[in-house]
């Protein structure tokens, strides 16, 4: 029988205990990038900016838009136990940069096991009431009003045409009312192996009446009938309260997580 | 004999080294300490052209001296003269050629701040760039640079601003201190920073006019606006920063007329009759206004606002939907403003003077200062 002495069995389990460890930290998965990335749309047709015209969903004309932009922000991924919340979550999304989309990456965190992943439209009330420069908030910014009303949530420009009559689109909407908090199931499927969430954003789900009357154009999955506003009776949308609500109604509804290969870039 | 032999070799190579440190030494330079209001919010300065002392202090001289033209008669202030904020008073400026320029003289002011594509149309993309690019150009400053890089090299006081700044002189030492010294043109003590810190309150008119310039009109809650903010940040004034949002198409011309603008730069149709959204700062002393200096005073501005806007296919539906009292003729763009509304508007305009920033010693010409120091 072979006698060990003290020290080679000290060696051995040593060996055995850092083999094991280097074992378990190489099944650990590493943190990765994660890329929530926004593509728009308006319905079914992906958005392009000023040389492209949209059926005005609730009336008659076209439309077309020349500017899209909107803050998404206090991004949290939670898993079974823990959660990340990203600092100074403020995020300008904007579509006129030369990609058909536009993205916000979340460096090395764990991207398997994820749950539910959240997200504000527009800016919470607290940093709405300051004028600080966090994240994408700048008070100098296209997106500020001024100091005493707070920031843009969603800035959409463009112009609606009716046989020859051309109306104006403006609706910059805001308020503390309007900051909508979407939650999101993930699965690792809805991941894609370079850590991409794809989201659509659809427009037109802006303009869904909170309402059963109206022109029905498009069908949930659910074949549940959507009725939109028309356009030219809701043309600008500022400050009235009751239009801004109207309009931020959407903003529950237009966001939603696509797999990648419905997504045509 | 073997000592001599390797002391023979040590020598010129100690003597070649020491030439070749003291041609690479970098200069010691002191960083420019400064101050500026938190509301401007976030800056940046290139890596490569850190802002000393030692560049603003040769950017200035060089910016008073029309050393920097091919007649000796034009410099950088010609067309940019601290009592007019940094402006000539022309509608368009004149250079060397005589010929007047395609653009009025914009205001040097908060330049750290605000959009990153330099000149009306946007087609500079850094404040070096945009030092630089008038003194070749043939109708402002005609200049050959390699001539006058053999000038300032047969100058000693140059020779020594150079050596202090950057070594040597250089073309990019003479874009980057100008650029130095045109970063330091900080306007932050007018009446409408004094009242933003507090330290004052505006009249009741300048106070309309204040709440006007802030707002956008909305009759459906019966808010009145001036639909300034649309384009001019409520702190800075200026065009926004973002990408090219601190640019617009603001109704001068209809399609025919249109002009270029910020397509010079992306080709894009999109952007045809987009022009920088200036700074209000000091608008008061700046005058004639837009790109081409069209108008006289701010009275016109306002005028052209309220009633003189022109459609093209780039005009902003901002300005098109802007109104004060609900749409009755829709082919007449207004902002029906009345006229108590409009002094208020011009009113709040006077309180972004700023006097010091207009007198401040530090940015006016060295060369008189020498002169009078005897």
């Amino acid at each position: 029988m072979v006698k060990y002495n003290k020290l080679t069995m000290i060696l051995i389990i040593l060996s055995v205990a850092i083999v094991a460890i280097v074992a378990v930290d190489g099944y650990r998965p590493l943190p990765k990038d994660l890329i929530l990335r926004f593509h728009p749309y308006v319905g079914n047709q992906p958005l392009v900016l000023h040389h492209q015209s949209y059926k005005n969903p609730g009336g008659s004309g076209d439309f077309s838009i020349t500017d899209f932009q909107l803050f998404i922000s206090n991004i949290t991924v939670k898993y079974s136990t823990s959660s990340i919340s990203e600092l100074n979550s403020y995020h300008l999304i904007r579509f006129d940069g030369g990609t058909s989309f536009d993205q916000i990456l979340i460096p090395k965190i764990k991207i398997k096991d994820i749950e539910t992943l959240s997200l504000g439209i527009g800016v919470d009330p607290k940093a709405n009431g300051t004028i600080m420069f966090t994240g994408d908030l700048d008070p100098n910014s296209r997106m500020a009003w001024n100091w005493q009303v707070g920031y843009k949530f969603l800035l959409l420009e463009g112009k609606l045409t009716i046989e020859d009559k051309q109306i104006p689109l403006v609706y910059h909407i805001g308020f503390d009312e309007s900051y909508a908090v979407l939650n999101f199931d993930i699965t690792d499927e809805k991941i894609s192996n370079d850590g991409v969430i794809n989201f659509k954003i659809d427009l037109l789900r802006l303009f869904q009446k909170t309402s059963i009357t109206g022109k029905s154009l498009a069908k949930t999955p659910l074949k549940q009938k959507i009725n939109y506003i028309d356009m030219s009776e809701i043309s600008q949308v500022k400050f009235a309260p009751d239009d801004v609500k109207k309009i931020a109604y959407g903003f529950h509804h237009f966001i939603n997580i696509v797999n990648i290969v419905n997504i045509v870039n | 004999m073997k000592s001599a032999k390797v002391v023979g070799v040590l020598i010129p190579i100690f003597i070649a080294s020491t030439i070749y440190y003291i041609n690479n030494k970098k200069p010691a330079t002191h960083l420019v300490e400064f101050t500026a209001p938190f509301v401007f919010g976030r800056f940046t300065v290139p890596q490569n052209n850190p802002l000393t002392q030692e560049s603003v202090l040769l950017g200035r001289r060089l910016f008073y001296d029309p050393l920097l033209s091919s007649n000796n008669q034009v410099s950088c202030a010609t067309c940019h003269k601290q009592p007019l904020a940094f402006t000539d008073g022309l509608k368009t400026s004149v250079g060397v050629s005589g010929k007047p320029l395609a653009f009025n003289s914009m205001s040097l002011v908060n330049l750290m701040w605000g959009p990153k594509h330099f000149f009306w149309n946007g087609r500079s993309p850094s404040l070096e760039d945009q030092a630089i690019q008038p003194i070749e150009h043939l109708d402002e400053m005609s200049r050959n640079i390699e001539d006058l890089l053999v000038d300032l090299n047969n100058d000693d006081t140059y020779r020594d601003l150079f050596k202090r700044a950057f070594g040597e002189v250089s073309a990019q030492g003479i874009a980057k201190a100008l650029a130095n010294f045109q970063r330091m043109l900080i306007s932050s003590n007018s009446r409408y920073d004094q009242y933003i810190r507090g330290e004052l309150t505006l009249s009741s008119i300048e106070e309309q006019g204040r709440k006007l310039f802030m707002a956008h009109p909305d009759t459906k809650v019966i808010l009145r606006g001036g639909n300034c903010i649309d384009c001019h940040s409520q702190f800075l004034t200026g065009g926004f920063s973002t990408m090219f949002d601190g640019f617009s198409n603001n109704g001068l011309d209809d399609d025919q007329a249109l002009q270029a603008g910020l397509f010079t730069l992306t080709n894009n149709e999109a952007h045809r009759g987009l022009f920088k959204a200036p700074t209000l700062r000091n608008i008061a002393v700046t005058a004639p206004y837009m790109h081409d200096g069209r108008f006289t005073t701010l009275e016109d501005v306002l005028a052209h606002y309220n009633g003189g806007i022109k459609r093209s296919k780039t005009l902003s539906p901002l300005i098109i939907e802007a109104d004060n009292i609900p749409k009755t003729q829709k082919n007449h763009i207004s902002l029906n403003l009345n006229d108590d509304e409009i002094i208020a508007i011009i009113a709040f305009l006077h309180t972004l003077t700023d006097k010091e920033f207009l007198t401040n010693p530090a940015f006016s010409n060295p060369f008189t200062e020498e002169n009078n120091n005897g």
